[in-house]
Protein backbone atom coordinates (compact mmCIF):
# COMPACT_ATOMS: atom_id res chain seq x y z
CA UNK A 1 0.00 0.00 0.00
CA UNK A 2 1.33 3.07 -1.05
CA UNK A 3 1.95 5.97 1.89
CA UNK A 4 1.50 9.08 1.80
CA UNK A 5 3.12 12.56 3.27
CA UNK A 6 2.08 16.04 3.55
CA UNK A 7 5.10 18.10 2.36
CA UNK A 8 5.28 22.06 1.90
CA UNK A 9 6.45 23.24 -1.60
CA UNK A 10 6.44 26.88 -2.04
CA UNK A 11 3.42 27.58 0.26
CA UNK A 12 1.75 24.71 -1.46
CA UNK A 13 0.38 21.72 0.98
CA UNK A 14 1.34 18.76 -1.38
CA UNK A 15 0.37 15.31 -0.87
CA UNK A 16 2.96 13.17 -1.87
CA UNK A 17 4.21 9.35 -2.37
CA UNK A 18 6.70 8.55 0.49
CA UNK A 19 9.85 7.66 -1.00
CA UNK A 20 9.73 9.73 -4.03
CA UNK A 21 12.11 12.91 -4.56
CA UNK A 22 10.80 16.35 -3.95
CA UNK A 23 11.62 17.11 -7.40
CA UNK A 24 9.52 14.34 -8.95
CA UNK A 25 6.78 15.90 -6.80
CA UNK A 26 7.26 19.16 -7.62
CA UNK A 27 7.19 18.40 -11.33
CA UNK A 28 3.91 15.74 -10.82
CA UNK A 29 2.07 18.95 -9.31
CA UNK A 30 3.42 21.52 -11.79
CA UNK A 31 6.27 23.44 -10.31
CA UNK A 32 9.21 24.41 -12.61
CA UNK A 33 12.30 23.56 -10.82
CA UNK A 34 14.65 23.12 -13.89
CA UNK A 35 16.91 19.75 -14.30
CA UNK A 36 19.53 18.47 -16.44
CA UNK A 37 21.08 15.16 -15.10
CA UNK A 38 17.90 14.45 -13.98
CA UNK A 39 15.47 11.43 -16.34
CA UNK A 40 12.38 9.99 -14.63
CA UNK A 41 13.58 6.69 -15.18
CA UNK A 42 17.16 7.02 -13.95
CA UNK A 43 18.67 6.69 -10.47
CA UNK A 44 20.03 10.20 -9.39
CA UNK A 45 23.11 11.33 -8.89
CA UNK A 46 22.41 15.01 -8.06
CA UNK A 47 25.71 16.15 -10.76
CA UNK A 48 24.38 19.22 -12.43
CA UNK A 49 23.33 20.90 -9.06
CA UNK A 50 20.55 23.20 -11.46
CA UNK A 51 17.63 21.34 -9.01
CA UNK A 52 18.64 23.23 -6.08
CA UNK A 53 15.79 24.59 -3.72
CA UNK A 54 16.26 25.70 -0.15
CA UNK A 55 15.05 23.13 2.68
CA UNK A 56 14.06 24.80 5.79
CA UNK A 57 15.21 22.95 8.60
CA UNK A 58 14.52 24.33 11.88
CA UNK A 59 14.42 27.62 10.88
CA UNK A 60 17.90 27.83 8.97
CA UNK A 61 17.32 26.59 5.32
CA UNK A 62 20.32 24.95 3.43
CA UNK A 63 20.48 24.46 -0.07
CA UNK A 64 19.98 21.25 -1.45
CA UNK A 65 19.56 19.47 -4.76
CA UNK A 66 15.98 18.20 -4.79
CA UNK A 67 16.29 15.29 -6.62
CA UNK A 68 18.41 13.34 -3.97
CA UNK A 69 16.34 14.79 -1.32
CA UNK A 70 13.30 12.40 -0.26
CA UNK A 71 9.99 13.80 0.71
CA UNK A 72 9.47 13.44 4.52
CA UNK A 73 6.61 14.39 6.81
CA UNK A 74 6.16 18.28 7.51
CA UNK A 75 9.07 19.41 5.43
CA UNK A 76 9.25 22.88 4.26
CA UNK A 77 10.91 23.32 0.55
CA UNK A 78 11.66 26.81 -0.95
CA UNK A 79 12.23 26.21 -4.88
CA UNK A 80 12.21 29.98 -6.32
CA UNK A 81 13.67 32.49 -3.74
CA UNK A 82 15.93 35.17 -4.73
CA UNK A 83 18.92 32.95 -3.48
CA UNK A 84 18.19 30.12 -5.16
CA UNK A 85 17.32 32.07 -8.59
CA UNK A 86 20.71 33.51 -8.09
CA UNK A 87 22.51 30.49 -7.46
CA UNK A 88 20.61 28.87 -10.40
CA UNK A 89 21.32 31.39 -12.76
CA UNK A 90 25.29 31.23 -12.02
CA UNK A 91 25.59 27.29 -12.41
CA UNK A 92 23.70 27.83 -15.52
CA UNK A 93 25.71 30.57 -16.86
CA UNK A 94 28.92 28.61 -15.87
CA UNK A 95 27.26 25.70 -18.10
CA UNK A 96 26.39 27.77 -21.08
CA UNK A 97 29.81 29.05 -21.37
CA UNK A 98 31.05 25.26 -21.14
CA UNK A 99 29.03 23.92 -23.97
CA UNK A 100 26.89 26.24 -25.58
CA UNK A 101 26.45 23.71 -28.96
CA UNK A 102 23.05 22.33 -27.64
CA UNK A 103 19.45 23.69 -27.66
CA UNK A 104 18.90 22.07 -24.74
CA UNK A 105 22.00 23.98 -22.49
CA UNK A 106 20.96 27.15 -24.40
CA UNK A 107 17.58 26.73 -23.54
CA UNK A 108 18.37 25.47 -19.64
CA UNK A 109 20.15 29.30 -19.58
CA UNK A 110 17.28 31.12 -21.14
CA UNK A 111 15.00 29.05 -18.56
CA UNK A 112 17.30 30.04 -15.40
CA UNK A 113 17.64 33.81 -16.34
CA UNK A 114 21.07 34.20 -18.20
CA UNK A 115 21.10 37.07 -20.23
CA UNK A 116 24.67 37.66 -20.19
CA UNK A 117 27.93 35.48 -20.15
CA UNK A 118 30.63 37.50 -18.22
CA UNK A 119 33.29 34.11 -19.18
CA UNK A 120 34.55 33.26 -21.94
CA UNK A 121 33.20 30.23 -24.15
CA UNK A 122 34.75 27.00 -23.87
CA UNK A 123 32.99 24.61 -27.26
CA UNK A 124 33.35 21.38 -24.91
CA UNK A 125 31.44 18.71 -26.03
CA UNK A 126 30.69 17.01 -23.09
CA UNK A 127 28.69 18.57 -20.06
CA UNK A 128 29.10 15.11 -18.11
CA UNK A 129 25.37 15.12 -16.82
CA UNK A 130 25.89 11.49 -16.50
CA UNK A 131 22.65 10.26 -18.53
CA UNK A 132 24.69 8.06 -20.86
CA UNK A 133 26.51 6.24 -18.28
CA UNK A 134 23.04 5.90 -15.98
CA UNK A 135 21.53 4.57 -19.29
CA UNK A 136 24.11 2.21 -19.98
CA UNK A 137 24.02 0.70 -16.66
CA UNK A 138 20.77 1.01 -15.29
CA UNK A 139 18.78 0.36 -18.25
CA UNK A 140 20.69 -1.94 -20.42
CA UNK A 141 22.82 -3.65 -17.68
CA UNK A 142 25.45 -3.35 -20.31
CA UNK A 143 27.97 -0.94 -18.52
CA UNK A 144 29.83 -0.07 -22.19
CA UNK A 145 30.86 2.93 -21.09
CA UNK A 146 31.63 4.99 -17.58
CA UNK A 147 33.18 8.06 -16.25
CA UNK A 148 37.33 8.27 -16.57
CA UNK A 149 39.57 10.39 -14.30
CA UNK A 150 39.02 12.65 -12.13
CA UNK A 151 38.15 16.40 -12.05
CA UNK A 152 39.49 18.28 -15.60
CA UNK A 153 40.19 14.46 -16.82
CA UNK A 154 36.67 13.30 -16.50
CA UNK A 155 35.33 11.97 -19.43
CA UNK A 156 33.39 8.88 -20.63
CA UNK A 157 34.76 6.50 -22.19
CA UNK A 158 34.77 2.56 -23.12
CA UNK A 159 36.77 0.61 -20.48
CA UNK A 160 40.41 1.11 -21.23
CA UNK A 161 39.27 3.23 -24.80
CA UNK A 162 38.02 0.24 -26.69
CA UNK A 163 34.74 -0.57 -27.43
CA UNK A 164 33.68 -3.72 -25.55
CA UNK A 165 31.70 -6.58 -27.23
CA UNK A 166 28.53 -6.07 -24.60
CA UNK A 167 27.80 -3.00 -26.15
CA UNK A 168 25.53 -3.53 -28.49
CA UNK A 169 25.55 0.07 -30.04
CA UNK A 170 22.05 0.36 -29.46
CA UNK A 171 22.08 3.75 -29.25
CA UNK A 172 20.33 5.14 -25.96
CA UNK A 173 23.49 6.90 -25.11
CA UNK A 174 23.16 9.24 -27.76
CA UNK A 175 19.34 9.52 -27.94
CA UNK A 176 19.84 10.38 -24.29
CA UNK A 177 22.33 13.42 -24.65
CA UNK A 178 21.62 16.73 -24.14
CA UNK A 179 24.42 17.52 -26.49
CA UNK A 180 23.35 16.05 -29.29
CA UNK A 181 20.60 18.53 -30.39
CA UNK A 182 22.14 21.42 -32.50
CA UNK A 183 20.99 25.38 -31.62
CA UNK A 184 18.47 26.48 -33.93
CA UNK A 185 20.83 28.47 -35.97
CA UNK A 186 23.44 25.57 -36.82
CA UNK A 187 26.02 24.61 -35.01
CA UNK A 188 28.21 26.80 -33.71
CA UNK A 189 31.97 27.20 -35.00
CA UNK A 190 34.88 27.50 -32.37
CA UNK A 191 34.80 31.59 -32.00
CA UNK A 192 31.17 32.12 -32.65
CA UNK A 193 30.05 31.06 -29.16
CA UNK A 194 26.99 33.00 -27.98
CA UNK A 195 23.98 32.83 -26.09
CA UNK A 196 21.45 32.32 -28.00
CA UNK A 197 18.14 33.82 -26.28
CA UNK A 198 15.86 33.39 -29.35
CA UNK A 199 13.19 31.47 -27.56
CA UNK A 200 12.92 34.31 -24.84
CA UNK A 201 9.81 34.81 -25.80
CA UNK A 202 8.86 31.26 -24.81
CA UNK A 203 9.37 32.92 -21.20
CA UNK A 204 6.76 35.87 -21.42
CA UNK A 205 4.33 33.18 -19.88
CA UNK A 206 6.58 31.64 -17.26
CA UNK A 207 7.76 35.05 -15.92
CA UNK A 208 3.94 36.01 -15.04
CA UNK A 209 3.50 32.30 -13.63
CA UNK A 210 6.46 32.55 -11.43
CA UNK A 211 7.69 28.86 -10.25
CA UNK A 212 4.61 27.32 -12.15
CA UNK A 213 4.94 24.92 -15.21
CA UNK A 214 3.47 26.57 -18.14
CA UNK A 215 4.00 23.57 -20.24
CA UNK A 216 7.10 26.06 -21.83
CA UNK A 217 8.04 24.21 -25.15
CA UNK A 218 11.72 24.88 -23.83
CA UNK A 219 11.65 21.58 -21.63
CA UNK A 220 11.63 20.16 -25.12
CA UNK A 221 14.42 21.00 -25.66
CA UNK A 222 16.49 19.95 -21.98
CA UNK A 223 14.08 16.89 -21.76
CA UNK A 224 12.08 18.03 -18.54
CA UNK A 225 10.68 15.17 -16.59
CA UNK A 226 6.95 16.27 -17.77
CA UNK A 227 8.08 15.85 -21.76
CA UNK A 228 9.85 12.23 -21.08
CA UNK B 1 42.96 25.27 21.58
CA UNK B 2 41.70 28.76 22.36
CA UNK B 3 45.32 30.10 22.60
CA UNK B 4 45.71 33.34 20.32
CA UNK B 5 47.18 33.00 16.75
CA UNK B 6 49.70 35.83 17.89
CA UNK B 7 51.45 33.55 20.58
CA UNK B 8 51.53 30.73 18.25
CA UNK B 9 53.19 32.89 15.28
CA UNK B 10 55.70 34.85 17.30
CA UNK B 11 56.36 33.57 20.71
CA UNK B 12 56.23 29.93 19.59
CA UNK B 13 57.40 30.20 16.11
CA UNK B 14 59.33 33.08 16.42
CA UNK B 15 58.00 35.39 13.96
CA UNK B 16 59.41 36.06 10.13
CA UNK B 17 63.09 35.63 9.09
CA UNK B 18 65.02 38.22 7.71
CA UNK B 19 63.59 41.03 9.56
CA UNK B 20 60.75 41.12 7.52
CA UNK B 21 57.14 41.57 9.05
CA UNK B 22 54.54 38.92 9.16
CA UNK B 23 51.11 39.64 6.51
CA UNK B 24 49.28 37.05 6.84
CA UNK B 25 48.66 33.38 8.37
CA UNK B 26 46.70 30.22 6.42
CA UNK B 27 45.04 28.41 8.55
CA UNK B 28 43.53 24.99 7.97
CA UNK B 29 45.35 23.68 4.97
CA UNK B 30 44.15 23.93 1.26
CA UNK B 31 40.63 24.50 1.98
CA UNK B 32 41.04 27.02 4.52
CA UNK B 33 41.09 31.01 4.61
CA UNK B 34 44.20 33.51 4.99
CA UNK B 35 44.12 35.44 7.96
CA UNK B 36 45.74 38.96 8.23
CA UNK B 37 47.68 40.37 11.34
CA UNK B 38 44.81 42.50 12.81
CA UNK B 39 43.12 39.19 13.23
CA UNK B 40 45.73 37.90 15.37
CA UNK B 41 44.31 38.37 18.27
CA UNK B 42 41.59 35.47 17.47
CA UNK B 43 41.92 32.22 19.38
CA UNK B 44 42.70 29.13 17.89
CA UNK B 45 38.48 28.23 17.79
CA UNK B 46 36.44 26.31 15.30
CA UNK B 47 33.88 28.98 15.57
CA UNK B 48 36.07 32.04 16.12
CA UNK B 49 37.90 30.56 12.97
CA UNK B 50 35.19 30.32 10.72
CA UNK B 51 33.21 33.15 11.82
CA UNK B 52 36.66 35.07 10.14
CA UNK B 53 36.62 33.02 7.01
CA UNK B 54 39.03 30.07 7.74
CA UNK B 55 38.69 27.44 9.77
CA UNK B 56 40.88 24.98 11.89
CA UNK B 57 41.03 22.62 9.06
CA UNK B 58 44.37 20.21 9.51
CA UNK B 59 45.78 22.20 12.16
CA UNK B 60 48.59 23.49 10.17
CA UNK B 61 49.57 27.05 10.03
CA UNK B 62 50.89 28.85 6.77
CA UNK B 63 52.82 31.85 8.17
CA UNK B 64 53.64 34.11 5.10
CA UNK B 65 55.65 37.93 5.51
CA UNK B 66 55.28 40.73 3.05
CA UNK B 67 57.14 39.14 0.32
CA UNK B 68 54.53 36.86 -0.13
CA UNK B 69 51.60 37.95 -3.01
CA UNK B 70 48.28 37.09 -1.75
CA UNK B 71 46.69 36.81 -5.15
CA UNK B 72 49.49 34.24 -6.23
CA UNK B 73 48.31 32.13 -2.88
CA UNK B 74 45.08 31.90 -3.59
CA UNK B 75 46.25 30.70 -7.38
CA UNK B 76 48.24 28.30 -5.92
CA UNK B 77 45.61 26.83 -3.40
CA UNK B 78 43.14 26.87 -6.18
CA UNK B 79 45.44 25.20 -8.53
CA UNK B 80 45.93 22.03 -5.57
CA UNK B 81 42.39 22.13 -5.05
CA UNK B 82 41.44 21.75 -9.05
CA UNK B 83 43.74 18.52 -8.71
CA UNK B 84 41.95 16.80 -6.20
CA UNK B 85 38.30 17.36 -7.22
CA UNK B 86 36.69 14.62 -8.53
CA UNK B 87 34.86 16.37 -11.13
CA UNK B 88 31.23 14.69 -10.40
CA UNK B 89 29.59 17.99 -9.63
CA UNK B 90 29.12 21.55 -11.84
CA UNK B 91 29.95 24.17 -9.52
CA UNK B 92 33.25 22.62 -8.31
CA UNK B 93 34.33 21.24 -11.58
CA UNK B 94 33.61 24.18 -13.67
CA UNK B 95 33.68 26.81 -11.16
CA UNK B 96 37.53 26.29 -9.47
CA UNK B 97 38.17 25.96 -13.24
CA UNK B 98 36.70 29.68 -14.07
CA UNK B 99 38.36 31.01 -10.68
CA UNK B 100 41.68 29.94 -11.41
CA UNK B 101 41.06 30.88 -15.02
CA UNK B 102 39.91 34.88 -13.28
CA UNK B 103 42.42 34.88 -10.83
CA UNK B 104 45.30 33.68 -13.46
CA UNK B 105 44.12 36.62 -15.46
CA UNK B 106 44.46 39.13 -12.64
CA UNK B 107 48.25 37.65 -12.25
CA UNK B 108 48.98 37.99 -15.81
CA UNK B 109 47.94 41.26 -16.19
CA UNK B 110 44.86 40.83 -18.02
CA UNK B 111 42.39 41.46 -14.78
CA UNK B 112 39.68 44.37 -15.33
CA UNK B 113 37.53 45.83 -12.74
CA UNK B 114 34.59 43.80 -12.84
CA UNK B 115 36.58 40.62 -12.99
CA UNK B 116 36.33 40.80 -8.65
CA UNK B 117 32.70 41.32 -8.26
CA UNK B 118 32.43 37.88 -10.91
CA UNK B 119 35.11 36.26 -8.60
CA UNK B 120 33.13 36.96 -5.60
CA UNK B 121 29.66 35.69 -6.52
CA UNK B 122 31.01 32.76 -8.75
CA UNK B 123 33.23 32.07 -5.19
CA UNK B 124 29.89 32.00 -3.23
CA UNK B 125 27.66 30.19 -5.74
CA UNK B 126 30.12 27.36 -5.74
CA UNK B 127 30.65 27.31 -1.26
CA UNK B 128 26.91 26.86 -1.44
CA UNK B 129 26.21 25.18 -4.28
CA UNK B 130 28.52 22.04 -4.54
CA UNK B 131 28.41 18.54 -3.66
CA UNK B 132 30.77 17.45 -0.88
CA UNK B 133 32.75 19.37 1.47
CA UNK B 134 35.63 20.12 -0.86
CA UNK B 135 33.47 22.07 -2.96
CA UNK B 136 31.71 23.73 0.04
CA UNK B 137 35.26 25.25 1.33
CA UNK B 138 36.66 25.18 -2.15
CA UNK B 139 36.28 28.89 -2.94
CA UNK B 140 37.66 29.70 1.40
CA UNK B 141 41.21 30.77 -0.27
CA UNK B 142 39.63 32.76 -2.72
CA UNK B 143 36.61 34.42 -0.60
CA UNK B 144 39.66 35.00 2.69
CA UNK B 145 42.10 36.41 0.51
CA UNK B 146 39.28 39.14 -1.61
CA UNK B 147 38.01 40.22 2.63
CA UNK B 148 41.16 41.25 3.72
CA UNK B 149 43.93 42.02 0.81
CA UNK B 150 41.45 43.48 -1.86
CA UNK B 151 43.45 46.03 -1.97
CA UNK B 152 46.58 43.57 -3.39
CA UNK B 153 44.31 42.21 -5.88
CA UNK B 154 42.86 46.27 -6.86
CA UNK B 155 46.60 47.14 -7.33
CA UNK B 156 47.10 43.52 -9.76
CA UNK B 157 44.13 45.31 -12.00
CA UNK B 158 44.07 48.98 -11.69
CA UNK B 159 48.24 49.58 -11.51
CA UNK B 160 49.28 46.43 -12.95
CA UNK B 161 51.33 46.24 -10.24
CA UNK B 162 52.23 43.11 -7.97
CA UNK B 163 53.12 45.17 -4.53
CA UNK B 164 54.82 41.62 -2.95
CA UNK B 165 56.80 41.36 -6.26
CA UNK B 166 55.74 37.96 -7.33
CA UNK B 167 53.70 38.25 -9.78
CA UNK B 168 56.46 37.54 -13.00
CA UNK B 169 54.14 39.24 -15.56
CA UNK B 170 53.90 42.08 -13.48
CA UNK B 171 57.67 42.99 -12.24
CA UNK B 172 61.09 44.20 -13.73
CA UNK B 173 64.40 43.45 -12.46
CA UNK B 174 66.46 46.11 -12.28
CA UNK B 175 69.95 46.95 -10.72
CA UNK B 176 70.04 49.94 -8.19
CA UNK B 177 73.55 52.30 -9.59
CA UNK B 178 74.29 53.50 -5.96
CA UNK B 179 74.20 50.42 -4.65
CA UNK B 180 76.24 47.90 -7.04
CA UNK B 181 79.64 48.12 -7.28
CA UNK B 182 80.42 45.90 -9.88
CA UNK B 183 81.08 42.42 -8.48
CA UNK B 184 80.16 40.67 -10.71
CA UNK B 185 78.63 38.19 -9.12
CA UNK B 186 74.81 38.53 -10.50
CA UNK B 187 76.60 38.43 -13.95
CA UNK B 188 77.75 34.74 -13.71
CA UNK B 189 74.77 33.51 -11.53
CA UNK B 190 72.40 34.84 -14.52
CA UNK B 191 71.56 31.47 -16.51
CA UNK B 192 69.88 33.55 -19.21
CA UNK B 193 72.82 35.65 -20.08
CA UNK B 194 70.96 38.54 -19.23
CA UNK B 195 73.00 40.98 -17.29
CA UNK B 196 75.24 42.88 -19.20
CA UNK B 197 78.64 44.87 -17.39
CA UNK B 198 82.61 44.81 -16.72
CA UNK B 199 84.22 45.01 -13.21
CA UNK B 200 83.95 47.72 -11.39
CA UNK B 201 81.37 48.94 -13.28
CA UNK B 202 77.40 49.24 -12.39
CA UNK B 203 75.89 46.49 -13.97
CA UNK B 204 72.73 46.53 -16.37
CA UNK B 205 70.15 44.04 -16.60
CA UNK B 206 68.19 43.30 -20.11
CA UNK B 207 64.67 43.46 -19.36
CA UNK B 208 64.00 41.55 -23.09
CA UNK B 209 66.42 38.37 -21.94
CA UNK B 210 65.32 39.04 -18.56
CA UNK B 211 62.88 35.61 -17.20
CA UNK B 212 62.45 37.23 -13.59
CA UNK B 213 63.67 34.04 -12.25
CA UNK B 214 65.30 36.08 -9.09
CA UNK B 215 68.72 33.97 -8.96
CA UNK B 216 70.51 37.34 -9.37
CA UNK B 217 68.35 39.11 -6.33
CA UNK B 218 69.43 35.84 -4.13
CA UNK B 219 73.04 36.32 -5.32
CA UNK B 220 73.30 40.03 -4.59
CA UNK B 221 75.44 40.70 -1.55
CA UNK B 222 74.45 44.54 -1.43
CA UNK B 223 71.07 44.23 -1.87
CA UNK B 224 71.48 46.18 -4.95
CA UNK B 225 68.79 44.37 -7.50
CA UNK B 226 65.59 45.74 -7.23
CA UNK B 227 61.94 44.28 -8.16
CA UNK B 228 59.56 46.89 -8.86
Amino acid sequence: MLQYVNVNIDGAIIHATKGTSVLDTALEYGICIPHLCHVPYLSDIGACRLCIVEHVVNGRSNVTTSCTLNVEEGMVIMTNTDRIRKLRRNLAELLVAQAPNSRAIQDIALRCGVREVRYPFRNEDCVLCGRCVRACTEVWKARAIGFVGRGKDRHVDYPFGIRPDFCKQCGTCIQICPMTIPPCGGPMKPGEERLCGDCESQLIIADETVGSCVWCKLGEGFACGRYV
Amino acid sequence: MGTPIHTVVFDIGGGAGNGNRVKAVQTGGPSGGCLPVDKFDLPIDFDVLYQAGSMVGSGGMVVMDEETCMVDVAKYFLTFLQDESCGKCLPCRLGIDRMLEIITDITEGRGKPEQLDLLEELADTVAQTALCGLGKTAPNPVLSTLRYFRPEYEAHINEKTCPAGVCKALITYSIDPDKCNGCGVCLRACVYGAITGTKKQVHIIDTQLCQKCGICRSECKFDAIRVA
